[in-house]
């Protein structure tokens, strides 16, 4: 379900882009923006480490987890706008 | 009561003046078309404006000679040191340009101006140019009908220039004219007399017109034909250059300290030019006959020698005031002291930056985080929390926790008196930018910020509803009941840490997806709520009457946090839309957690590595 919600709002994006209602980016803005999560991951990975509480380690790894996650979609996105025009199969 | 009486004075000496002579009527005519010109040129520049100007003048401002070079450029085009000066003092107001990056402008903008009087002597009485102005101003009419708002733009700026012409065309006829009927030259004063006298004509002209450029211009037309002696139209001239800084001084007068401290520079900067220009006049009328000797113009063509006087005595007066301009700084910040900031006040809205989107814009984000640290302080306060123990603290429930004794604040009041007022003004500032002409996306991120406003009001509001409750009972334990309010408390924190650590990231590093972490946490919990309340009275360890106190206060708690968040997230969104577009993509969605839960392991070594750049 995840997927098809990534995969539906690029679909729109193209769709707003062809209508001219979006603005166009290219694949140095996916990576500027995968820089700052990135750097997100890090900063909780670190936080991890130093926390002791058990329940702090398990919300930090919620959040680490959506980080990832954003991270991964990313990956896609640089994908589906640089080579493979194809999204992944929802 | 005095304005009036100036508009009424103004009135019946222009009827005296045409009933009087015909030639009058024309030479008056030429100086309103000129101005009216003018304004066409202004409107015309301000059409360009939502990008163009806006990044040209930021960018050109970091450094002294790249601002006085915008300032002689920009002046230059646009014909009108005014229009310069009141755009600068807009920016800098807004807080778009330093105080010594506006001074510099204003240094450029006194060299600038002085291109007009060559226009006119140099080219404007040599030839017909009223053969010019016709075509300028039929083209450019037509290209103001056109719904392209560059077009309409380059039209206005065509027919203003056409005007400009015209104006100049009709005061030359009207002057010539004159000149058989009435011989003005009679009242050429010579000596220390003249000079301050017709320094004292020339400002005043100046401030009336509202225009040096048409000061100079009529100073120039009335030289030509004889009308006023060389001596004296140096010293109209140089009454000119101070006359010029009262528009500044008016503009500055709906602006903040910093378009005050501009104002006054250009005050004294022209003053001071104006003052050693009339102890120097005789060494640099020398001067000038020197350079004109030198670059060919003839000894008795007084008008482009005018024209030589104005620019050499407007650089001598950069030349002297250059050396001294960080002690100029100084000086204007001692005499417009930095106000006390009044945090229940806008701090960035005037009118001083209403006139251009990018100030427009600039001053209400600045204003929107004005309001959003007044809410988290309000917040903050509201359930008996520091923000600076809750920054520094390693562990946020245990800082909570800790957190018993209420603090003793009006919340209603301080509400009124510090999100209300700034709320409102918020409100007001960007409902009247709808109703300007600006750029669409400009546009969409003033409402959005104005949503952004709306949700953090959303969000104090909520706080002042549980806040009650909240106090009483956490202030003491009292078991379970203490303990899940705490964790209410403990959530609103974490996401008051987080706004706090997107304020306190390198600019350009935040992104408006890290608040997507506490967004979905947000969603999980409410979720859980209910089940988990119906757990404890099940299990007797909480009575009935606190659990509905709580499920009612978690509702505010709730929608406490999803305000704060969806405000940081508007406000913190990319200002460059692509990235936006990416960012919105990215986003994750409540009801993905679950499955991002179930996909992601939770191994803290990095899943990624930084991709080469």
């Amino acid at each position: 379900m995840a997927l098809k919600k990534y995969v539906a709002k690029l679909n729109d994006y193209y769709e707003r882009l062809e209508q001219g209602k979006a603005h166009k980016f290219d694949p140095s803005h996916v990576a500027k923006v995968k820089q700052k999560l990135l750097a997100k991951e890090d900063q909780l990975i670190n936080e991890i480490a130093d926390a002791d509480k058990p329940e702090k380690i398990e919300r930090l790894q919620g959040k680490l987890a959506i980080a990832r996650t954003q991270i991964e979609r990313a990956d896609w996105l640089l994908e589906a706008i640089t080579g493979d025009d194809t999204p992944p199969e929802a | 009561m005095i304005k009036k009486l100036i508009l009424i004075t103004i009135l019946g000496l222009l009827l005296a003046g045409f009933w009087a002579s015909p030639e009058f009527q024309e030479i008056a005519a030429g100086v309103a078309i000129f101005l009216f010109g003018m304004l066409m040129l202004e409107d015309g520049f301000k059409l360009f404006s939502g990008g163009i100007l806006e990044k040209m003048l930021t960018g050109a401002t970091r450094s002294v000679p790249r601002s006085m070079a915008f300032g002689v450029v920009s002046t230059t085009l646009m014909q009108s040191s005014s229009l310069v000066s009141v755009i600068t003092i807009s920016f800098l107001s807004a807080g778009l340009i330093s105080l010594i990056g506006g001074v510099g402008i204003i240094f450029g903008t006194n060299i600038g101006t002085t291109t007009g009087a060559w226009l006119v002597a140099g080219f404007g009485l040599k030839v017909n140019i009223s053969a010019f102005a016709m075509p300028m101003l039929a083209v450019g009419i037509v290209l103001v009908f056109q719904s392209s708002k560059y077009l309409r733009g380059i039209g206005y700026v065509l027919a203003g220039l056409g005007f400009l012409f015209l104006g100049i065309h009709y005061m030359k006829e009207g002057f010539d004219a004159f000149k058989d009927q009435f011989d003005m030259a009679r009242f050429a004063m010579t000596g220390w007399r003249g000079l301050i006298i017709y320094t004292l004509i020339g400002m005043a002209a100046t401030v009336v017109m509202q225009s040096s450029h048409a000061t100079l211009v009529l100073i120039i037309t009335a030289l030509a034909a004889g009308q006023v002696s060389y001596e004296n139209a140096l010293a109209l001239a140089i009454g000119a250059n101070i006359g010029t800084t009262v528009t500044a001084v008016i503009a500055a007068f709906s602006a903040n300290y910093q378009g005050k401290r501009l104002a006054l520079a250009h005050f004294i900067f022209n003053v001071s030019t104006a003052v050693v220009a009339l102890v120097f006049i005789a060494q640099i009328r020398d001067l000038v006959d020197w350079i004109s000797n030198g670059v060919g113009i003839a000894p008795d063509d007084f008008s482009l020698k005018l024209a030589v006087f104005h620019t050499v005595f407007n650089v001598i007066g950069v030349g002297i005031m250059l050396p001294w301009l960080h002690r100029l700084i100084t000086l204007l910040e001692r005499v417009i002291k930095t106000p006390m900031p009044d945090v229940s006040q806008p701090k960035y809205l005037s009118e001083a930056v209403d006139g251009f989107p990018e100030t427009i814009e600039n001053a209400l984000h600045k204003e929107v985080k004005h309001l959003q640290n007044n809410a988290i302080e309000l917040i903050a306060h509201g359930l008996n929390l520091h923000r600076q123990a809750l920054y520094e603290s390693q562990d946020i429930a245990d800082t909570v926790k800790r957190s018993q004794a209420t603090l003793d604040i009006d919340i209603g009041a301080r509400y009124d008196l510090r999100v209300k007022t700034l709320y409102a003004a918020i409100i007001d500032f960007s409902t009247r930018a709808g109703g300007k002409d600006l750029p669409p996306a400009i546009m969409t991120r003033i409402y959005n910020l104005r949503d952004s406003a709306t949700r953090i009001v959303e969000a104090v509001k909520a706080i002042k509803h549980m806040r009650r409750n909240a106090t009483a009972f956490t202030r003491v334990d009292k078991g379970k009941s203490t303990e899940i309010y705490n964790g209410l408390r403990t959530e609103i924190a974490r996401i008051l840490v987080e706004i706090h650590k997107l304020d306190d990231a390198a600019p350009g590093s935040q992104s408006a997806l890290w608040l997507d972490e506490e967004r979905i946490q947000v969603g999980r919990d409410k979720a859980n709520t209910a089940k988990m309340i119906e757990s404890l009275i099940r299990n007797g360890e909480i009575d009935p009457i606190a659990a509905t106190s709580f499920l009612n206060d978690s509702t505010y708690a709730y929608l406490a946090m999803e305000s704060l968040i969806e405000a940081g997230r508007i406000y913190y969104v990319e200002a460059e839309t692509a990235i936006a577009e990416v960012e919105h993509i990215l986003t994750i969605e409540d009801d993905e957690q679950d499955e991002i839960a179930a996909e992601h392991k939770t191994d803290i070594k990095p899943a990624h590595t930084a991709p080469d750049q």
